[in-house]
């Protein structure tokens, strides 16, 4: 039996609602998964369909809340692609500033739930301490913790003052301290990390087949990472490097993320070096002409794919929204067949799910043709308590 | 249920439920900024535990529900079962936008009318999402209006008070702070 | 897979399953019929490399549903596959058997237009909740709330 170590995106006691899937379980194994995600459901690709681009930017922010920015980028870039505007390179190097604090906040923020799900609480709120400091910086640029609505077609909405540029760079030295030495935990104290060993193992050709993307793809060892395939942004001129791993399982995935955030700490720190000068936006049609994109983005969880398509009015005609988590979920049901009913927090927690999928467990036993519902502090519960030794 | 406060049993819960709110949080459809935020007022640059607060997984134990998001039509019963199994006296938060009118998912299809055609709310935090600075504000909001409720016996003073000089047709109007 | 793969060499390999039509220096996009749209697939899986596939994306044409099959490979091109539905028999083959990550995304797609993808034995909801009555398809766009039918939510009470 593989042990199992969970990570999965903010659950705090305090939350109620992690994924939902049923699972048809014969006793204690697991035989099938059926997943419901209409608790979240919101409706916001019809909702796209009726406002016009200044309007729909905002909406499709709140799609997610911890990656706000990924999809009104990816959606500003396909409408920019279309149109056949060139965005001036200062906005260009703001956008990805924002994108890649963006993806240092959440996976600080998914290292800290990780370490609480394995009863490890010091690292959750060293994680989250550090955390803070990022969102001092996003705060200071863009007037909002959280969905910073600083896209627009054509720019961004807002100009970095060079105090706001010392300030950012000035608080990067302490966060770097601190990023090392998670890298160094990774690296060298495995002990701290040995539940995440061998749990949730995807092979690369299964990493291919089921679909996967980001991190958890990268950790067995699928080198697709948007930002190198398809380059947008200033991604092409920042000195940086994929990351891969070739354990894939929650352990690789945790060392995925852990040096990713070194490499977005470098990011950062080149665009707010090196800011070229210049306009922060051009002048954009009001009607984009007709035309279809596919526009993907590497949001911090994975690819992100926007399908738009325009039929020469100030409103898009149809906005396909894939995110990352969807095209995760298939290995993960993949992965919990035969495996216990204890073991699912952990599985489920690798591939970093984004909580805009939010749900909860109901387990319907075959043998004995009962249902239940379990929360997810229960399942952590059973698997802590299945595992007394490592708590 | 406008109970007197007599007796020291009595005094003593008021007092610690002023004192010590429990709280429980539930997510019925939101983008989870909201969640985070809360999450954050826990973590050591906010640190309302040191305030006595704890945030609880169960309703049945709690004082306190924050509600965040705009509930979609799979989460209206759940929610209002929620609710049911809060032990009196209650107070409810709706954070954010969301709560208040629907933010930017008012009207769509898989949408409730807003939040409190579920549930009745007691005080309404704006921000999309708030910070945690104003989500604590909102908390001790909660306590004042529970110290309020509880020097009038309950909370029936604060319902049926009409603006002065406005018709309302004898309608109730909930709360709002 | 020794050679590398390029745009000429897909429109020379895929020419008997549709028109080809390139979009921009690393996209191609390929019109064809649900009829051959599954050997199409398996013609990329093996003679081109394509090994993941990207989304389905669904577009309603009025007349029409367009459905478009994003598919990448390790040389990094993206081919798009694209069928057209007629609107009052939606019906195509279902290529989860070819890729098991389309499985969730057609599952998505019939619950929000009402496409038939024959074959996938997991056809149930997902993205509604169980109330939503089985034949309001709410991406269509001629689709508006009823408002005499019961969507959800609290039964009386939807204000």
């Amino acid at each position: 039996m593989p042990e199992v170590v969970v990570s999965i995106g903010p659950h705090h006691p305090a939350l109620k609602e992690p994924v939902n899937f049923k699972v048809i379980a014969d006793g204690e194994k697991i035989v099938r998964l059926e997943l419901d995600l209409s608790y979240n459901h919101r409706g916001v690709e019809k909702a796209a369909e009726q406002r016009d681009f200044i309007r729909v930017l905002p909406l499709l922010e709140r799609v997610c809340g911890i990656c706000s920015h990924s999809h009104s980028t990816a959606f500003a870039k396909g409408i920019e692609e279309i149109m056949q505007v060139g965005i001036p390179p200062r906005a260009q190097y703001i956008r990805t500033i924002i994108a890649e604090l963006e993806r240092m906040h959440s996976h600080l923020l998914w290292l800290g739930v990780a370490a609480h799900l394995i009863g490890f609480n010091t690292l959750f709120m060293w994680t989250w301490r550090d955390r803070e400091a990022v969102q001092d910086t996003l705060e200071e640029m863009s007037g909002n913790r959280v969905h910073y609505n600083m896209n627009e077609i054509g720019g961004v909405r807002c100009d970095l003052t060079p105090a706001q540029v010392n300030a950012a760079l000035g608080r990067l030295p302490n966060l770097e301290e601190r990023i090392n030495k998670y890298v160094d935990m990774v690296n060298y104290e495995e002990t701290m990390l040995i539940r995440f060993r061998g749990v949730g193992r995807l092979s690369k050709e299964e990493a291919l087949r089921y679909g996967t993307v980001g991190p958890t793809a990268r950790a067995s060892g699928v080198d697709y990472d948007v930002r190198k395939d398809d380059p947008y942004l200033a991604y092409a001129d920042a000195p940086w490097n994929v990351v891969t791993d070739t354990h894939g399982d929650v352990y690789g995935r945790t060392r995925v993320r852990v040096w990713e955030l070194q490499e977005s700490l470098g990011i950062v720190r080149f665009c707010l070096e090196n800011l070229p000068e210049g306009p922060i936006r051009v002048p954009v049609p009001k009607n984009a002409p007709k035309g279809e994109i596919l526009s993907r983005y590497e949001a911090p969880r994975g690819e992100l794919a926007h399908f738009i398509r325009t039929n020469g009015t100030d409103k898009v005609e149809r906005v396909d929204i894939r995110t990352p988590t969807l095209a995760n979920w298939t290995s993960v049901a993949m992965c919990l067949v035969n495996q216990n009913i204890a073991d699912i927090p952990v599985i489920v927690a690798a591939i970093d799910p984004c909580l805009s999928c939010t749900s909860r467990i109901t387990l319907l036993d075959n043998r004995t043709k009962k249902a239940g519902v379990m929360s997810f502090d229960e399942l952590i519960r059973r698997y802590r308590s299945r595992h007394p030794e490592e708590v | 249920m406008a109970v007197p406060e007599t007796g020291m049993s009595r005094r003593l819960m008021s007092w610690a439920r002023a004192k010590s709110p429990w709280i429980t949080v539930y997510n019925s459809g939101a983008c989870n900024a909201c969640d985070i935020e809360i999450i954050a007022c826990l973590m050591p640059r906010f640190d309302v535990e040191r305030f006595g607060i704890l945030v609880k997984g169960s309703p049945r134990h709690a004082d306190i529900l924050i509600v965040t998001g705009h509930v979609t039509l799979k989460q209206a019963s759940r929610l209002r079962r929620v609710f049911e199994q809060m032990p009196e006296p209650k107070y409810v938060i709706a954070m954010g936008a969301c709560g208040a009118s629907g933010g930017v998912f008012h009207g769509l299809y898989h949408m409730m009318s807003s939040v409190d055609s579920v549930i009745p709310i007691d005080v309404y935090v704006a921000g999309c999402p708030p910070r945690p600075d104003e989500i604590i504000n909102a908390v001790v909001t909660c306590l004042n209006l529970m110290e309020e409720d509880t020097a009038h016996g309950g909370k029936e003073w604060r319902q049926k008070k009409p603006a002065p000089g406005v018709d309302t047709e004898g309608k109730s109007c909930t709360v709002a702070s | 897979m020794n050679r590398p793969v390029t745009i000429d060499t897909i429109t020379e390999r895929m020419k008997e399953f549709g028109t080809a039509g390139q979009v921009r220096k690393n996209r191609i996009r390929m019109k064809t019929v649900p009829e051959k749209i599954h050997d199409a697939i398996t013609t990329s899986q093996a003679m081109l490399g394509f090994d993941r596939l990207i989304t389905i994306s669904t577009v309603d044409n009025g007349q029409t549903f367009e459905l478009l099959y994003h598919l990448i490979g390790s040389d990094r091109i993206i081919m798009s596959l694209a069928i057209d539905l007629p609107r009052d028999n939606p019906v195509t083959p279902t290529v989860s058997d070819l890729l098991p990550s389309a499985g969730i995304y057609e599952r998505q797609i019939h619950d929000l237009f009402g496409i038939v993808f024959s074959g996938n034995p997991n056809m149930k909801r997902i993205m509604l909740n169980e109330d939503w009555p089985p034949e309001e398809y709410p991406l269509r766009k001629d689709w508006k709330p009823n408002p005499d039918v019961f969507y959800g939510g609290i039964k009386g009470e939807r204000s």
